[in-house]
């Protein structure tokens, strides 16, 4: 095992041991903040696992955690439908991967890479926002859905019922650590080298036989898959969907937690969406205009200072020192 | 005629107004070695872009196995046995000198040659774990020709392998290349005459996009116009 790869499966041993012993010492508010952030964490994980490995930056990746969002809430607020919590977070799974695929196929095999895509993403994000706003028969309009029911389902004869703070805090954390675990496992192995060599030079790697646009696409949906996940998870903790959650704000956020906890780590993504949104609540307690402001310093700095994000300042110190060490 | 690999028959290609090849023919069998020859301008390079496929002639055809490759998409066109070391060294960078020889292998219907057997074939056993964009520049040229080979080409089209080169390791490319003979064609796109001469093989010269000569590479040497064309005396 190569040594980044240790420091890796350390640094995600020590988060899941912080999460796991994190309970004892928060009481049920602190746990519900954390879980929120979570859910954003796995977010930020899944534009990482896209961005990170390609290159290519998505900017209206919040279409995605939308459409999981209002998915799960039209499902779980029908009560025609049995097993709504199940289904939902399929249907919510399934309808993210569903439209990524098709925008996603015009894209990849239509040659758009780049700026162009990230572009092209940008729109589709305002789209998805619009039609939230717009379609206010199904979607609610602007004031969104509410009343949406907390996660509970039946499964091996256990019932599983996360309307409690604790239980909902587990459920999230554990989802977190096995989605983020998986993504890093696939993107450290064959799937990611070819990704790596595509992102490096696309018509060389094609030129060896590997179908790129394919590959591209299939990443994409597997990332888009998973913001429609977080998507459903967060409008089942919070009770309520809206607009905002497909907007460009969040697009654009979900963006800085990559960029700060590091892009290509995975791990430190969702960190970063972890810290920010702490920081966020913290200053804006104290005065609320100043947290974009904040925010956008924050962002300029990290692109400049530490482009490889938090995770690289241990890294840059040791190295660092090794230099001092070897200087004359 | 059933050994025939390649088939290019009266290619010709405009870009706009210019008339970049014209009337090109091309046979390469099974197992053959061959060299495209030519001033700079002469048309080498588009010419093999029209052999992978990369480029539809204007008029022509081009045919593998039979099959018209023209305009297929490029993972089509390298699984169908076509391999191509393009002129600007392009290995992956960020990757390993192992895993962009992975890589290629993975791109592969069947690989069959193992990967220490690939490493130690372009001399860089000793160099698996250093970054590809760290290599120096021939080395860059060698990895490339390795992940070429490690896709288990019927064809491999080689543009230009000795670019920048050093005599030493022109001649060392040559030798790699003789030694590789008879396992599958190469058609080597080159103006090093030191690298062809030492290929001594079919050659085709290039001139304005049109045939100006062909056949073993003696008779090449000493004709009195192709020594004109490069010379720049025509």
């Amino acid at each position: 095992m190569i040594a980044r790869d240790r420091n890796w499966l350390l640094i995600f041993a020590v988060c899941v041991a912080l999460a796991v012993v994190y309970p004892l010492f928060a009481d049920g508010y602190q746990l519900t903040v954390i879980r929120d952030a979570l859910i954003f964490g796995l977010f930020a994980a899944s534009l990482d696992f896209f961005w990170g490995r390609t290159g290519i930056l998505c900017f209206g990746h919040a279409a995605f955690f939308g459409i999981g969002g209002y998915i799960m809430a039209l499902i779980t607020l029908n009560d025609a439908i049995p097993f709504g919590s199940l289904l939902g977070i399929l249907g919510a799974v399934a309808g993210a991967a569903f439209v990524a695929a098709i925008i996603g196929y015009f894209l990849f095999f239509g040659g758009i890479r780049g700026s162009y895509f990230t572009i092209v993403t940008l729109a589709m994000g305002v789209i998805c926002q619009q039609a939230a706003v717009s379609w206010s028969s199904v979607t609610g309009g602007d004031s969104g859905l509410i009343g949406i029911p907390p996660i509970a389902f039946d499964v091996g004869g256990v019932h599983v019922d996360l309307s409690q703070d604790l239980p909902s805090y587990v459920f999230v954390a554990a989802i977190v650590a096995i989605v983020v675990l998986a993504l890093w496992s696939i993107s450290r192995g064959r799937w990611g080298t070819v990704l790596t060599a595509i992102q490096d030079n696309e018509v060389r790697a094609a030129a060896l036989g590997h179908n790129a646009p394919l590959r591209l696409l299939v990443t994409f949906i597997l990332s888009a898959a998973i913001a429609g996940l977080a998507g459903a998870l967060y409008v089942c903790m919070a009770g309520l969907v809206a607009p905002d959650l497909s907007g460009l704000l969040l697009s654009t956020e979900v963006i800085v937690w990559v960029a700060v906890g590091g892009r290509g780590t995975l791990l430190g993504p969702v960190l970063g969406a972890i810290f920010i949104q702490r920081a966020q609540q913290t200053i804006s307690s104290f005065n609320p205009s100043l947290w974009p402001l904040l925010l956008g310093c924050v962002f300029v700095i990290i692109v400049f200072v530490l482009p490889d994000g938090i995770l690289s300042i241990y890294a840059r110190l040791k190295g660092l020192f090794k230099s001092r060490r070897h200087a004359p | 005629m059933s050994d025939v690999l390649l088939l290019a028959e009266n290619v010709g290609i405009r870009f706009g107004g210019l008339q970049a090849l014209e009337g090109l023919n091309l046979t390469v069998r099974d197992k053959e070695l061959c060299c495209i020859i030519g001033p700079n301008g002469a048309g080498k390079s588009t010419f093999l872009n029209v052999l992978t496929g990369t480029l539809r002639p204007t008029s022509g055809s081009v045919r593998f196995l039979g099959h018209d490759i023209a305009g297929l998409p490029l993972h089509r066109i390298a699984r169908l046995g076509i391999a191509r070391k393009f002129q600007i060294p392009s290995v992956f960078p960020s990757l390993s000198v192992e895993d962009n020889l992975k890589v290629a292998r993975w791109g592969a219907p069947a690989p069959v040659r193992p990967l220490g057997e690939l490493l130690d074939l372009v001399a860089l056993g000793s160099r698996a774990a250093t970054l590809a964009g760290e290599l120096a520049h021939g080395q860059k040229q060698w990895l490339e020709i390795g992940m070429a080979l490690a896709i288990e080409p019927r064809l491999l089209l080689l543009d230009e392998p000795t670019a920048g080169m050093t005599p030493q390791e022109t001649l060392a490319t040559a030798e790699m290349l003789l030694r590789l003979k008879g396992e599958f064609s190469i058609v080597a796109v080159e103006h090093d005459i030191r690298f062809v001469r030492a290929l001594n093989c079919e050659t085709l010269v290039l001139h304005q996009g049109r045939r100006l000569r062909s056949g073993p590479f003696h008779d090449i040497e000493t004709d009195e116009m192709v020594r004109d064309v490069y010379l720049g005396r025509r």
